[in-house]
């Protein structure tokens, strides 16, 4: 499988401050590639230095087949760049913005084709100060795609937003991901990560701490699973933690208790043929998957947001 | 071509925030009108009052020679009583009292007695003593009909009508073109790296030093715009004059402003945000409103003060443009100013491209 971005033992301190530890993964043509991690992570100091915005410590980067420290310009030229909470110029027009960035690369997309593919086509003459949260950011990511990028940075595009314009937005990534291109982006929602890659690194204190599909990765905990059920009047002894694969079991005040488990398809049956026996009615039963977000607790002992 | 689209973006930016606009273009504007309505340059006439006691041929001709004095308001006061009242009110400051039987004392050789009563609140009084006690003098000898061994032969060392408006008026375009661009660079400047503009344009293959052409060119262009307006309403509405070459004044605003636009950088570049750019700014830029030559000449300062504000860098620039406008030199003849200004362009270009930052 071809190799878009080759991130090789990468390392940047600030002074004293190790921002990013010896950094190894790649990237894949076609896919949508996450890091995920709290923040202070490091996450933007990578993409940073895969943009040529910053220079490593150690260690290389190369995109496309290109050193970016030896061909920054080159390495530009092909891709599309959306920093974290950046902005743009005050005083112009989305259009016309679109149209001065345009004209620093080589070929370019027209202003008009992007705000409609962004849906901002009526709000081409307005400033980007006029423009809602959402609609700022699409358009920050419509300005990422004036060159007809092949590779595409989004750094945190979701930050700051209501869960309905995120939603909005996850539907432009998935579109620009649908038209062919590489993209690369950094969050700290874990629904994000999990919704939107195929691929995700988990980032902690300047390491990435796993790297696999979402599924692999929470797949891989020793408890994806965990079952709730309420009991109905009797209580229940404490025979649970001895039902198949289970891992841990925690009582709620009102009476439902949480099994985890490392296999959900062998502890639901002996769940349902514990209650039969012992006469105890379930008035409600529910397996919930564990999400990244337990994976990054498992993986670092903290949570994802503090 | 790229450079002249980007320097059209900025024009139409600069053009577009008004609030910079107003600092660029109305307030040195409000300077002129200000000073261009109240001609402070225009000496206020001086009302002297007189009691002519003896009405006979030679206080006549003294109260008529008196009233030719150009900035002189001469009346006769009917009453001397009401005179002296006046003038203990304020409403009089000066009068002039000529005793009874002048010709006669004066043709007996006899000394009299010329009494000059005014109010000595008055800021301009020693002024007008001067003038009249002169008049006295003269008019003495020629009763007495000695020619004076001594004369004082008095010209202005200008051979031009000049007024103050007119030395204001460079002054203004140099203080219009350092604020604007002192203050208005460094707040962009600050917008653009709070709001990681210029990282976002790193991020294309855009040579940075185009892009900060294209910011540079823009400023000067405006620097000539806001050069000419302010001139123009100076000379056109208020009857200011311009002696010398437009072109040297010119290249002196663009000289200047790469100065002033550099300063711009730098401020911006230390401040943490837009205010403390403006604030840093202005920090920079009203001591040397006020201490290099926009409203009075440097020369009026203490000694050392005047040293020092010699090396600041809107002095040369103003003292050389002073030169071209009223005293029509042509811009060699101020080695030493274009000297001063080249060393601050150095030195401002090397500390700005040392110490910038795009993040
Ligand atoms: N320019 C900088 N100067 C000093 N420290 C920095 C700088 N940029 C980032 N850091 C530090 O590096 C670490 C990683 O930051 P960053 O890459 O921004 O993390 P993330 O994007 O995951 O939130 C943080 O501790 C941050 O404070
Ligand atoms: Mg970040």
């Amino acid at each position: 499988m071809e190799e878009v971005i080759v991130v090789e033992a990468l390392g940047k301190h600030f002074g004293a401050v190790t921002a990013v530890d010896g950094v190894s993964f790649s990237v894949r043509k076609g896919e949508v590639f996450g890091i995920l991690g709290p923040n202070g992570a490091g996450k933007t100091t990578i993409m940073e230095c895969i943009e040529g915005l910053l220079k490593p410590s150690a260690g290389r980067t190369l995109v496309l087949g290109m050193d970016t420290q030896r061909e920054p310009d080159r390495v530009k030229e092909r891709i599309g760049v959306q920093l974290q909470a950046s902005a743009y110029f005050d005083y112009l027009t989305l259009k016309e913005i679109l149209q001065l960035f345009g004209r620093f690369y080589g070929k370019y997309v027209s202003a008009d084709e992007l705000l409609t593919k962004v849906d901002l086509k009526e709000k081409a003459n307005t400033t980007v100060g006029k423009l809602s949260g959402g609609q700022k950011q699409r358009f920050t990511i419509a300005a990422t795609l004036v060159n007809a990028p092949e590779v595409v940075f989004l750094d945190e595009p979701t930050t700051g937003l209501d869960p309905q314009a995120r939603r909005h937005l996850w539907e432009f990534i998935q579109s620009i991901h649908q038209e062919g291109r590489t993209v690369v982006l950094t969050t700290h929602y874990m629904e994000e990560a999990q919704f939107l890659c195929n691929r995700v690194a988990i980032m902690d204190r300047g390491k990435v701490v796993a790297l696999d599909t979402p599924t692999n990765l929470i797949r891989a905990l020793p408890a994806p699973y965990e079952i709730k059920a309420l009991v109905d009047g009797k209580a229940h002894d404490g025979r649970l933690e001895a039902l198949d694969c289970v891992v841990g079991v925690r009582h709620q005040e009102d009476g439902t208790f949480l099994l985890r488990s490392s296999d959900a398809a062998r502890t639901l049956p002996a769940l349902l043929g514990w209650a039969s026996q012992a006469g105890v009615r379930l008035a409600h039963l529910e397996v919930v998957p564990a999400n990244l977000e337990d994976v990054f607790l498992s993986l670092t002992g903290r949570a994802l947001r503090e | 071509m790229l450079l002249g689209t980007l320097v059209l973006a900025n024009l139409k930016m600069i053009f577009r925030n008004r609030q910079a606009l107003f600092w660029a273009l109305f307030f040195p504007l409000i300077f002129v009108v200000v000073f261009g309505l109240f001609r402070l340059d225009e000496p206020p006439t001086t009302t002297i009052a007189i009691i002519d006691r003896s009405q006979d041929d030679l206080s006549r001709e003294l109260v008529r020679s008196l009233s030719q004095i150009e900035t002189f308001n001469v009346y006769e006061h009917p009453d001397e009583e009401k005179a002296r009242d006046e003038l203990r009110e304020g409403t009089l400051r000066y009068l002039l009292i000529l005793p009874e039987g002048l010709a006669r004392s004066v043709a007996a050789n006899s000394p009299v007695a010329v009494n000059f009563i005014y109010d000595e609140g008055t800021p301009t009084s020693a002024v007008v003593i001067g003038v009249v006690q002169r008049f006295l003098d003269k008019a003495n000898m020629e009763l007495v009909k000695v020619d004076p061994l001594l004369k004082l032969d008095a010209r202005g060392v200008s051979a031009r009508h000049l007024s103050y408006f007119d030395f204001l008026l460079p002054g203004f375009v140099g203080m219009g073109v350092m604020t604007y661009s002192v203050i208005g660079l460094a707040s962009v400047m600050a917008v653009y790296r709070e709001q990681k503009i210029l990282k976002r344009i790193l991020a294309t293959p855009l040579r940075v030093r185009t892009f900060f052409a294209a910011v540079i060119l823009a400023h000067l262009a405006l620097s000539l715009a806001q050069a000419a307006i302010i001139l123009a309403a100076g000379v056109f509405l208020f009857g200011g004059t311009i002696y010398g070459n437009y072109l040297y004044i010119a290249l002196l605003v663009l000289l200047g402003n790469i100065i002033f636009l550099n300063l711009g950088f730098i401020v911006g570049t230390i401040a943490k945000n837009v205010n403390a750019a403006s604030g840093l700014g202005n920090a920079v830029t009203v001591p040397m409103m006020f201490f290099s030559g926009v409203f009075f000449p440097t020369e009026n300062l203490p000694r050392f003060l005047a040293t020092v504000v010699t090396y600041l860098p809107l002095t040369p620039m103003l003292d050389a443009m002073r030169g071209v406008a009223l005293d029509a030199m042509p811009l060699w003849e101020f080695p030493m100013e274009l000297g001063l200004l080249g060393a601050w362009i150095v030195v401002t270009s090397v500390v700005a491209v040392r110490i910038f930052k795009f993040s």
